[in-house]
């Protein structure tokens, strides 16, 4: 296990030791700061990944520079233990990797690169080493184009879609999919998500699969009782209609839909007690993970699904606080 | 969310759509509801242990896993741990070499990247805040 932790980064190093160009920053990144940076170990903020230095960059570039220099006490060594590089090199490899993310908060190409076909099958043996591989280099190639600032291509940084994901991102097997080590034999067993789905109904977020409809037409029969195959749910139809403020359509949550999947006690009385109206339900605390957002926005379909909750018309309401209460 | 004031609801509400409807990290490209446990594994020198939902939900429904096993709504939150495993509780109640394969496919089950944190992925949480999920 422990060996398998140290390949990752090494390949990563070879790869862009091959690559590296004459430049000092670059040099001492694939030599020194990759070990760290590449994958991620301990924490260190990942080559390329904006979501990890986005909120360095708050304190300025003086104080990264500081920290690279001297260290820090959440596990940066100073200098990045290469006591023997200039001070000089170290702020040219932060500037370096601050590149790759200000080249990948614009870049398209990358997304691309890092996950091709995502119904592609596993990918077998060898090319399974290499594909972290390829999604690190990915922004290494786009930083030649953005780091002499100027020339970078206009095309790159205003892409059509910024931050909406590619659609070649969505639903990418176990071994391209950010999580699962390509490096363990297991994950290439694993299934591939997109494999599984191909007869079931599809939806617009999530899974991508909407799983009312594929019980409905009985394309999937998931076991109510774990050895029972035939054991059927209770269900309910019992809709509850919650009013909502503004101009919002009213909430209709359906027992029937969720009696499917679930237990009474799984909801009553621990995320909701049994009773119209006894809930105070927000949003926010949906959005929190709470109420409604305990499985929705986890397991669920999103909370981006607005309308499947919001589904009751209601007429203009003026004076809302007396409308009467519908069912 | 208790005692907090309106604006700061809506300010999270305002971010959270914004994150939402548009915004993905890099790394959020794991399949919907992905699981991964990390109380201990990391520590014992093994990969972490990735639950994939998407894949168990075609073949059980929740309360089976919810209700009927126990399992807690909270990644993490659980403290499975192998010797429940091999004695028949959680994942083993099924991992048994009858209802489904046994214990002894460690890297099915181990198959994370090493150092990855407990989370559910593409979570609306997750969406929410992650670079202080991903580095907790
Ligand atoms: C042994 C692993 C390791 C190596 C090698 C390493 N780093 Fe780091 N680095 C880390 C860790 C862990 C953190 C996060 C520490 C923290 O949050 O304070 C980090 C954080 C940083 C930060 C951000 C610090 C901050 O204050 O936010 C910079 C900049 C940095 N490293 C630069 C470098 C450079 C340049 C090199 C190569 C010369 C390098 N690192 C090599 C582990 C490493
Ligand atoms: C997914 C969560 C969930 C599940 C599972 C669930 N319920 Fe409910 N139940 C709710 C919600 C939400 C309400 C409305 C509470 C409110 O309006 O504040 C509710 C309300 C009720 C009410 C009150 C109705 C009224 O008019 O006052 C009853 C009774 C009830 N549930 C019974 C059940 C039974 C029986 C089951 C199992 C067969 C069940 N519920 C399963 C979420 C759930
Ligand atoms: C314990 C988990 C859980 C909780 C809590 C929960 N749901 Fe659900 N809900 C589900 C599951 C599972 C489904 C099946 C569809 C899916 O997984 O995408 C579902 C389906 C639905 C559907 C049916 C959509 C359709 O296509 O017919 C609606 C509407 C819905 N939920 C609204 C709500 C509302 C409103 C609340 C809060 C009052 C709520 N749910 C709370 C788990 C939950
Ligand atoms: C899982 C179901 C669900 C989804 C998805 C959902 N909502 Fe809601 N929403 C609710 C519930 C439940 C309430 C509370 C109703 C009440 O006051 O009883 C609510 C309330 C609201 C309110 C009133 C203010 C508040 O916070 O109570 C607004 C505005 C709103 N939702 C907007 C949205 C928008 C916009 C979306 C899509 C991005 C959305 N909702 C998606 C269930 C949902
Ligand atoms: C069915 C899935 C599954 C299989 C198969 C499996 N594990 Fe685990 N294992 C888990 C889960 C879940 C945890 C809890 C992870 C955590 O919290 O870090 C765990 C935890 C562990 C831990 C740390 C906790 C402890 O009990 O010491 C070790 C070590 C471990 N597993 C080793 C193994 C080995 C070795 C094998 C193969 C012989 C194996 N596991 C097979 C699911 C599995
Ligand atoms: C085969 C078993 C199994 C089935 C079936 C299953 N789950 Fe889970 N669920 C788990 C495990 C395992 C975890 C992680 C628990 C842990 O880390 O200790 C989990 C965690 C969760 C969480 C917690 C996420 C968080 O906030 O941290 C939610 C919510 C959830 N499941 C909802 C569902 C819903 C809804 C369904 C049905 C559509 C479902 N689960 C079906 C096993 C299952
Ligand atoms: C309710 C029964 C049940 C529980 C509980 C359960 N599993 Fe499974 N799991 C299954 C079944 C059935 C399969 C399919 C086995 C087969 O292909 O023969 C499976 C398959 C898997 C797979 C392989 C998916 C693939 O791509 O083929 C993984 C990984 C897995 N389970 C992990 C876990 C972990 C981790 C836990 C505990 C946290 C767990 N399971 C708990 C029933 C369960």
């Amino acid at each position: 296990m422990k060996i398998e932790r140290v390949i990752l980064p090494v390949l990563m190093s070879a790869f862009f030791g091959a690559a590296a160009a004459a430049d000092a920053g670059k040099d001492l990144y694939t030599k020194t700061c990759a070990v760290c940076h590449a994958a991620g170990i301990a924490g260190a903020p990942r080559y390329g990944n904006v979501g990890d230095w986005q909120p360095r960059l708050a304190g300025g570039t003086a104080r990264l520079y500081a920290s690279a220099l001297k260290g820090t006490a959440k596990g940066m060594p100073a200098k990045g233990g290469n006591l023997t590089a200039s001070d000089g090199d170290v702020k040219a490899a932060v500037d370096f990797m601050l590149a790759s993310v200000k080249a990948a908060s614009a870049s398209p190409a990358k997304p691309v690169a890092a996950a091709p076909a995502p119904a592609a099958a596993p990918v077998a043996a060898a090319p399974k080493a290499a594909a972290p591989v390829a999604a690190a280099a990915a922004p290494a190639a786009s930083i030649d184009a953005a780091a002499n600032t100027s020339g970078a291509s206009a095309a790159d940084i205003n892409s059509f879609n910024r931050l909406l994901k590619p659609i070649g991102k969505r639903n990418p097997p176990p071994a391209e999919d950010g999580i699962h080590d390509p490096v363990n034999d297991g994950t290439v067993a694993l299934m591939a998500p997109l494999a599984a789905y191909g007869p079931l109904p599809k939806s617009l977020a999530g899974n991508r699969v909407n799983w009312v409809k594929a019980i409905d037409e009985k394309k999937i029969n998931p076991r109510w009782d774990r050895q029972d195959a035939n054991a059927a749910p209770v269900v309910i139809d019992l809709n509850i209609v919650r009013e909502v403020k503004g101009s919002m359509p009213d909430v209709v949550y359906p027992h029937k839909q969720h009696t499917e999947w679930l237990d009474c006690s799984n909801c009553h009385p621990a995320i909701f007690v049994p009773q119209k109206g006894a809930n105070a339900i927000s949003m926010a605390a949906i959005l929190l993970g709470e109420k409604c957002g305990v499985c929705h926005g986890k397991v669920a379909f999103p909370v981006s699904e607005c309308r499947l909750c919001h589904s009751k018309k209601k007429e203009f309401r003026p004076a809302q606080a007396t409308a009467p209460a519908t069912k | 969310m208790i005692g907090r004031p309106p604006w700061q609801r809506w300010f999270a509400i305002l971010l959270a759509f914004a994150a939402i409807v548009a915004f993905d990290t890099d790394d959020a490209r794991a399949e919907y509801g992905d699981v991964v446990i990390n109380n201990y594994s990391d520590a014992a020198g093994m990969r972490p242990a990735i639950f994939p939902h998407w894949f168990h939900r075609v073949r059980f429904r929740c309360k089976v896993c919810h209700a009927d096993l126990g399992f807690k709504f909270k990644a993490g939150g659980n403290e499975i741990n192998m010797v429940k495993i091999i004695d028949g509780q959680f994942c083993g109640a099924c991992h048994n070499g009858e209802l489904a394969w046994s214990v002894e496919n460690c890297n099915l089950c181990h198959s994370a990247k090493p150092g990855t944190p407990t989370q559910v992925h593409e979570s609306t949480i997750q969406k929410l805040a992650p670079a202080a999920l991903q580095k907790k």
